[in-house]
């Protein structure tokens, strides 16, 4: 008996973008982890169209409705399975294909695929979704530990409780910001400029949800589904007129996949956006000078993704003393930190290859200081310049702007 | 195999329907390829160059098998498509309701936005260009000669055989001389020279970003072939004084070029190489669904598409 993929799950227009590929190799050159970290084709964005169209089309292809499909061993499937998981789903192949395939929609489709043949998520995922299952983060930690970062800061900041009481701003935290302890300065720091500038907001404490992009990144779509069901269900509790929120991978989430499943109650806003609209309208302004050479890494989530190029530029521009440096590869042409799509999680020795080579983008033009808006991006990059024994110093974003605000005059 | 036991039936379809929503789809299709055969093979063809009437039958016939090939190759291709997630029906219902949302666009307030996109992005190839200048020329001259043809193919046959347009069939005309004659060389050379660029580009230059298997081999090679097969054949035309061959052939730039290379006794093998070129040509269009050249017609839609949805995101 002949084990048939299973193509149904696979969507109608990323078929048809396998059919569109011209196979020009234009993803190749820049794929952060086929082309430049290993150099093995099957894990390019060209190789993988290809390899995925031969494998269904030997099953449903015009040969085989004609002699019948054609056995896939396990093996192959298997291979295929593991290297494209090695994908950071970075975009980068999106912004450079001359066909305009959609390619971040074909990869996290391609998993879903993967996950509708058993052939996904890698074992390598499993501890990280069972946590998400069964504790609503990735981190295996209680959720009645979610909100305890807030406590930390006492009389710093002023954060409500949206579920309870009305705020006009609900902050979205994030599992990382909440529970890694390296990652919770991002929380505290966000909080602190909002309280700085007067801003009505609060959180949804212990019942904040994951946002479910781990899920959707790994192919998990239907569990995807239930968790994102149940945060919209509370952000229509909270009712708030703006969600803010300071993680790139949540933004995105929230902002471009939410609306497939469900109306979202408000508009989502990145923090870096929100920020800049604080200093805009005068809420805050930073006043202590840093005198260094400063870039900014774009999280592709919040760049390639989401198309916020300027907001952090312009933020870290009215800072006093900030020279601003850009990497040779910036905005749309940024290099992926190596983080994102599970690769981290599975493959950590690739990921920390490719974040080794965006610290040397940063290096190369005399950065001191390398910012970012990414709790993924920022653990990375921090690794990465602690592995290559760097003196660049890397910060959040939130970090440097709340620096700068309550300097002493 | 019956076609109830076909893969393609869900378990829960009742067979009647699955039947009737084929039809809907099938009927038309296959009425659409009889009306396109109907046409090729009943147009008078009075002013083709062959002589001998047996290679125009044989050339005709080819070329309705082929087209039918084609059209069929590419209804596959795009049914398979649509078995994608989200099927409720048959990927034939499906076919048809997008192929119904396709034709609204043509009356809605997308349609400039459409027609934009496909201009910039599908035929001036316009992220292409802003990477590198060297292959977005390549590229346009394969697809620039290629649209070009197809569009002169479409106004000679026109105007020769329906409406016999008499500047046309004249050897001094002015259509015969600047369109059948300039325009097809030129549409030819810009296929030639992109054709060459590819090639050298594939097989000698082998840049890293370039992975050369049989499809991209048999793509080029067998382009090529046609191309370059279609000067030599001008080219005995004009040594063998072939009838349509005899006045203005400097016109016929590239032909003539190579006529100077050929005798005049090569004009007796003009009916063989008319027909090789022919049914290679036609062969070519057959090849189109089963072949990476697929992209000519996936690309389009899927450039249309991106454009399309980023127009719907900017408005909301």
């Amino acid at each position: 008996m002949i084990r048939r993929l299973d193509i149904s799950s696979l969507d109608v227009r990323a078929l048809m973008s396998y059919d569109a590929c011209t196979r020009c190799g234009e993803c190749t050159e820049t794929c952060p982890t086929g082309g430049e970290a290993q150099d093995v084709e099957m894990v390019t964005p060209r190789g993988k169209i290809l390899r995925l169209r031969e494998l269904y089309k030997a099953q449903y292809g015009l040969r085989a409705r004609i002699l019948g499909p054609k056995k896939i061993s396990d093996a192959e499937l298997k291979e295929f399975a593991a290297r494209a998981y090695e994908c950071t789903i970075c975009g980068q192949c999106r912004t450079v294909c001359p066909s305009h395939l959609d390619t971040i929609e074909m990869w996290e489709n391609m998993r879903e695929f993967l996950v509708a043949n058993s052939l996904g998520p890698l074992s390598a995922h499993e501890p990280i979704v069972k946590s998400i299952e069964n504790y609503d983060n990735p981190w295996m930690q209680p959720r009645t530990q979610r909100s305890r970062w807030s406590k930390r800061l006492g009389e710093e900041a002023r954060i409500g409780d949206s579920l309870k009481d009305d705020h006009e701003i609900l902050y979205f935290v994030g599992c990382t910001a909440a529970y890694d302890p390296n990652i919770r300065p991002m929380a505290e720091n966000t909080a602190r400029v909002l309280t700085h500038a007067k801003v009505d907001f609060g959180t949804l404490g212990n019942e904040e949800g994951c946002c479910g992009s781990t899920m959707m990144r790994t192919g998990l779509s239907e569990s995807a589904k239930a968790m994102v069901l149940r945060n919209i269900e509370r952000f229509e509790r909270a009712s708030p007129s703006i969600i803010v929120t300071s993680c790139a991978g949540c933004y995105k989430t929230i902002r471009q996949d939410y609306p497939k499943y469900g109306k979202l109650p408000a508009p989502i806003v990145h923090v870096t956006e929100f920020a800049l609209d604080l200093m805009n309208s005068g809420h805050i302004s930073p006043i202590g000078r840093v005198d260094k050479t400063v870039s900014f890494h774009d999280p592709c989530h919040l760049g390639r993704h989401a198309g916020l190029y300027e907001q952090p530029r312009s933020i870290l521009q009215s800072i006093p003393g900030v020279k601003l440096v850009e990497m040779h590869r910036n905005r749309e042409d940024a290099r992926c930190c190596g983080a994102g799509g599970g690769v981290k999680t599975a493959f950590p020795e690739l990921a920390t290859g490719i974040s080794e080579l965006r610290v040397a983008d940063a290096e190369s033009v005399g950065c001191e200081v390398l910012t970012t808006s990414c709790p993924f991006c920022y653990q990375s990059l921090k690794s990465a310049v602690s592995a290559r024994g760097s003196n660049m110093e890397m910060v959040d974003l939130m970090e440097f702007l709340w620096n700068s605000v309550h300097a002493p005059r | 195999m019956g076609l109830y036991s076909s893969i393609l039936i869900k378990p829960d379809m009742p067979d009647g329907r699955y039947l009737s929503e084929r039809a809907l789809l099938y009927v038309p299709f296959f009425a659409m390829i009889v009306f396109a055969s109907a046409i090729i093979l009943l147009l008078p063809y009075d002013t083709v160059y062959v002589r001998d009437q047996a290679y125009l039958q044989m050339f005709l016939v080819t070329v309705v098998v082929c087209t039918a090939v084609f059209l069929l190759g590419t209804l596959h291709n795009v049914l398979l498509w649509m078995r994608g997630k989200g099927l409720v029906s048959t990927p034939e219902k499906r076919l048809l309701c997008f192929a119904g949302r396709a034709l609204r666009l043509l009356f809605s307030r997308m349609l400039a936005r459409a027609l934009g996109v496909f201009v910039r992005d599908a035929l001036y190839l316009s992220r292409l260009k802003g990477r590198s200048w060297s292959r977005w020329f390549m590229h346009i001259m394969i697809l620039g000669g290629f649209v070009l043809m197809f569009v002169l193919d479409l106004v000679v046959t026109l105007s020769l055989d329906v409406l016999q347009y008499q500047p046309m069939i004249e050897e001094s005309g002015w259509a015969k001389l600047w369109l059948r004659d300039v325009g097809f060389e030129v549409a030819g050379l810009m296929m030639l020279i992109g054709l060459s660029i590819a090639a050298i580009r594939r097989f000698i230059l082998k840049p890293s970003i370039v992975r050369t298997e049989l499809p991209d081999a048999a793509s080029i090679i067998f382009l090529l072939a046609v191309v370059a097969g279609g000067f030599v054949l001008e080219g005995i035309g004009i040594a063998g004084t072939i009838p349509g061959h005899q006045e203005n052939v400097e016109y016929s730039f590239l032909g003539y070029a190579v006529s100077v290379m050929l005798p005049a006794s090569s004009g007796e093998f003009y009916d063989a190489a008319w027909l090789v070129h022919g049914i290679m040509s036609a062969l070519l269009i057959a090849y189109i669904p089963f072949s990476k050249m697929f992209h000519m017609i996936a690309s389009p839609i899927a450039i249309e598409l991106d454009g399309i949805m980023a127009g719907k995101e900017a408005l909301s």
